[in-house]
């Protein structure tokens, strides 16, 4: 107890002294906390002090974004050739900068990221890894990781999971996310290791070979992308599965919208209380966001700020209005190839401004992602339809088209969405028209044969790797 | 460490008088304890259970207290002891009967006995008051520190070695190099001494607040671990090895020393006692409840003994 509370000690200084954090330190840390779960089954009373940071008084927290926000500013002013002459260029001064003072800041781009990828290297950190973005929304993006990330990443993943109790020694843990999102995977074996916990990365396989691993209890938590899980879900209700055929207790979602009705389906069919939809992105971790039983999403304070700017004016999106998430990772828990106000084109709604009464109401939240900026519907002056809503509808259409595919656009003030003949199956088209309706999307429709379905809407689903085990797979690639 | 100073009383009615105060202080402090343990949940650090490293550094803080004690001059040392009073009474009882009175109380008996101690020590009676509010203190405090322990993690089997090391300790500076009848020499009549005791006559008659927190942690991880029965076992265990044989021990072994005290190391008689007692429960009961298991049972019930062939149950692992 004494040493776990020098341990303690040890990493809040270093989190308020803005220094890099040790990581065999944390690692120790995890150890204590396991110990603390298995003896008590939960964490002491000041946890979410420890895993939400400075919550309760908004002064402080404050504070704490504005001092992240300069340590952040003055390291990439000196070490990073984009954003010092970023910087330069606004005459912004990295040691003054406030939260409001950001707005002279340009938003980085992801074709910032890509065509000048070696600018964004700071030059006091050497580079051990290369992870990409998995390309789904156009050309992949990479980003280097110092060897410092990835441990500091896992260690705190595992430390917040083990006081969460979302792992435990003995847990296995099944990801099934592309094998080229290295970061990810890397993330989840180091956390699992950290924590005592099984990890099988099995990547985008078959459905089939997926389920053949989950059942029997071969896991416990399950990882994976919204689009595969409605392919799972599918694949185990065709094969007559259900909550008697698995042991998990946790299943995690994201980089995806996840319909309620996948949802639905994937708790009844799984045997767990709830999918968790989580937030994250390759370029801006370690910084993200996890959705509470109201649907809010609430982005982590601890390690990054973020923004919600207006699509049209970049300014700050006010209550109930769209924006894009803007995240600025701060300085210790990003050092390789670090990002400033970063532009993830993700939309999502600003809260009224009631306050919260959800689990999670100390935490800043937004509406879910409810998809792209560009993959937004305009039909008419102040109507707006988003990817969410749409992949609702179409994913709530009782032949379950999971994952939905659809290519939707605005012709002549008109929502037309175009759907495989196979997603109004047993409905036809004007019977799909109005279920349509009746979820808020008045469209004209246009069906198309289920051959060219996979073009309509590319899903990371698609990214199916392949094995000697699984034919389909080798067909297709 | 029970003691009786100052006796021109029979050994014989010296060590029934000890006798009584420390039965006293022991079923008072135990029983408060357990009544404590089964009532008041404490609050605790997001991360950190008890483990055996954290007995070696209160040995290590043990052994160096009576040294420190001896160091800082008598002002500095009473401040000492106010903060530890007030520490571990406002940990211990401000869940349970607020912030504000627990430190008006504190307050109150902490200053009475700092003002007994200058102005009422030539009376019997003076001595009595004196008496009575360190007995408050000890005991409310004794109750809290070992409550922290044993709601931090603290297990019977921290318990038990850290008696046995205790008891070394214990017949070293009490029979060897004297350290404790110089404390006790020193202490006697000062303000906030910790030691639970009363003056009958001219006599003063006390146990030590370390002792009643070692008698106290081993009845609540008694009961922790493996609950009624256990608990009781560990109690009478408690009553004849802590309260009964060290202090009609010295009806049978002269310990007067030359200051004409009688001062006797208790723990050579409990530690090896409740450390017997500890193997035997585990052999009988099997591994011991962890605060999670202890929560989620009824809380008094025993766990059913461990059949003979059984494989030894996993121990959490230990930081």
């Amino acid at each position: 107890m004494f040493e776990t509370g020098i341990r303690q000690l040890r990493m809040a200084l270093g989190i308020v002294a803005g220094r890099r954090l040790d990581t065999r330190n944390l690692g120790r840390l995890i150890d204590d906390a396991l110990t603390t779960m298995a003896e008590f089954g939960e964490p002491g009373g000041d946890v979410q002090e420890l895993l939400g940071g400075p919550l309760a008084d908004p002064a402080d927290r404050a504070e704490f974004i504005q001092r992240g926000v300069r340590r952040t500013a003055r390291r990439l002013a000196a070490r990073s050739a984009f954003y010092r002459r970023r910087f330069a260029a606004v005459g912004a001064d990295p040691g003054r900068l406030d939260v409001a003072g950001l707005q002279a800041i340009p938003v980085t781009t992801k074709r910032d990221l890509i065509e000048r990828q070696g600018d964004f290297l700071c030059t006091d950190v050497a580079r051990h890894l290369t992870t990409r973005t998995t390309g789904t929304t156009g050309r992949p993006a990479e980003i280097w990781l110092s060897r410092y990330e990835t441990e500091l990443w896992p260690a705190l993943g595992a430390l917040s999971q083990v006081l969460r109790d979302e792992l435990r020694p003995g847990d296995v843990m099944q990801v099934n996310i592309s094998s080229r999102a290295i970061a990810a995977n890397h993330l989840a074996a180091a956390s699992c290791r950290l924590a005592g916990a099984g990890c099988r990365l099995l990547g985008v396989v078959s459905p089939d070979e997926a389920l053949d691993s989950l059942a029997g209890g071969g896991a416990t938590l399950l990882s994976t992308y919204p689009s595969y899980l409605a392919e799972l879900v599918t694949a185990a209700m065709r094969r007559g599965m259900g909550p008697d055929d698995f042991a998990l207790r946790r299943v995690a979602v994201g980089g995806e919208v996840l319909s309620p009705s996948v949802a639905r389906a994937a708790c009844q069919v799984l045997g767990v209380a709830r999918i968790e939809d989580t937030f994250s992105m390759t370029e801006v971790i370690p910084v993200t966001g996890r959705t509470c039983s109201a649907s809010h999403l609430h982005h982590d304070l601890n390690t990054g700020l973020t923004e919600l700017l207006d699509l049209q004016t970049g300014e700050p999106a006010g209550p109930g209005a769209l924006g894009t998430v803007v995240i600025t990772p701060f300085f210790p828990y990003r050092d390789c190839m670090p990002v400033f106000r970063y532009d993830t084109r993700d939309v999502a709604r600003r809260l009224p401004g009631e306050e919260l009464t959800c689990e999670l109401a100390g935490i800043p939240a937004t509406s879910q992602i409810l998809g792209k900026a560009e993959h937004l519907l305009r039909p008419g002056p102040g109507g707006v339809i988003t990817p969410r809503q749409v992949i609702a509808a179409v994913e709530a259409l009782p032949a379950r088209p999971w994952p939905a595919r659809y290519r939707a656009g605005v012709h002549d003030g008109r929502v037309r969405l175009t759907l495989p003949a196979s997603a109004v199956e047993g409905l036809g088209e004007a019977g799909a028209r109005r279920q349509l309706a009746d979820a808020g999307l008045d469209v004209d429709l246009a069906l198309v044969g289920d051959g060219p379905a996979a073009a309509l809407r590319h899903t990371r689903s698609d990214l199916r790797e392949a094995t000697f085990s699984s034919p389909q797979a080798l067909i297709g690639a | 460490m029970p003691g009786a100073h100052d006796m021109p009383v029979s050994l014989l009615q010296a060590s029934l008088t000890l006798c009584v105060v420390t039965v006293v202080g022991v079923v008072v402090v135990c029983g408060g304890a357990l009544l404590y343990f089964r009532r008041v949940r404490q609050d605790r650090p997001a991360i950190g259970t008890f483990n055996g490293r954290d007995i070696v550094i209160l040995l290590v803080l043990l052994i160096g207290l009576p040294f420190l004690y001896a160091a800082l001059p008598r002002w500095a040392l009473t401040c000492f002891l106010v903060l530890t009073f007030a520490a571990a009474l406002s940990i211990g009882y401000s869940k349970v009967f607020g912030a504000g009175p627990v430190w008006l109380a504190t307050g109150l008996v902490v200053g009475a006995n700092l003002w007994t101690s200058q102005a009422l020590m030539g009376t019997t009676v003076g001595w009595q008051m004196w008496w009575a509010e360190l007995d408050i203190l000890v005991a409310f405090g004794a109750i809290a520190v070992a409550n922290l322990y044993v709601q931090g993690g603290m297990r019977l089997q921290h318990v038990a070695w850290f008696g046995l090391a205790l008891a070394i300790y214990d017949v070293s500076s009490t029979l060897i190099i004297n350290v404790t009848a110089q404390l006790v020499e020193e202490f006697i009549g000062s303000p906030l001494d910790p030691t639970f005791g009363m003056r009958f006559g001219v006599s003063n008659y006390g146990i030590g607040i370390g002792d009643l927190l070692f008698y106290a942690l081993f009845v609540v991880a008694s009961y922790k671990a493996y609950g009624r029965v256990a608990a009781r076992l560990a109690f009478v265990v408690m009553i004849a090895f802590g309260g009964l044989a060290p202090t009609l021990f010295p009806l049978v072994y002269d310990l007067v020393d030359f200051r004409n005290d009688v001062l006797v190391p208790s723990q050579l008689f409990f530690a090896p006692a409740a450390f017997l007692c500890y193997l035997w429960m585990k052999r009988h009961y099997g591994r011991e409840r962890t605060m999670a298991e202890y929560r989620a049972s009824a809380g008094g019930a025993a766990p059913a003994p461990v059949p003979a062939q059984a494989a030894p149950a996993p121990e959490p692992a230990s930081v």
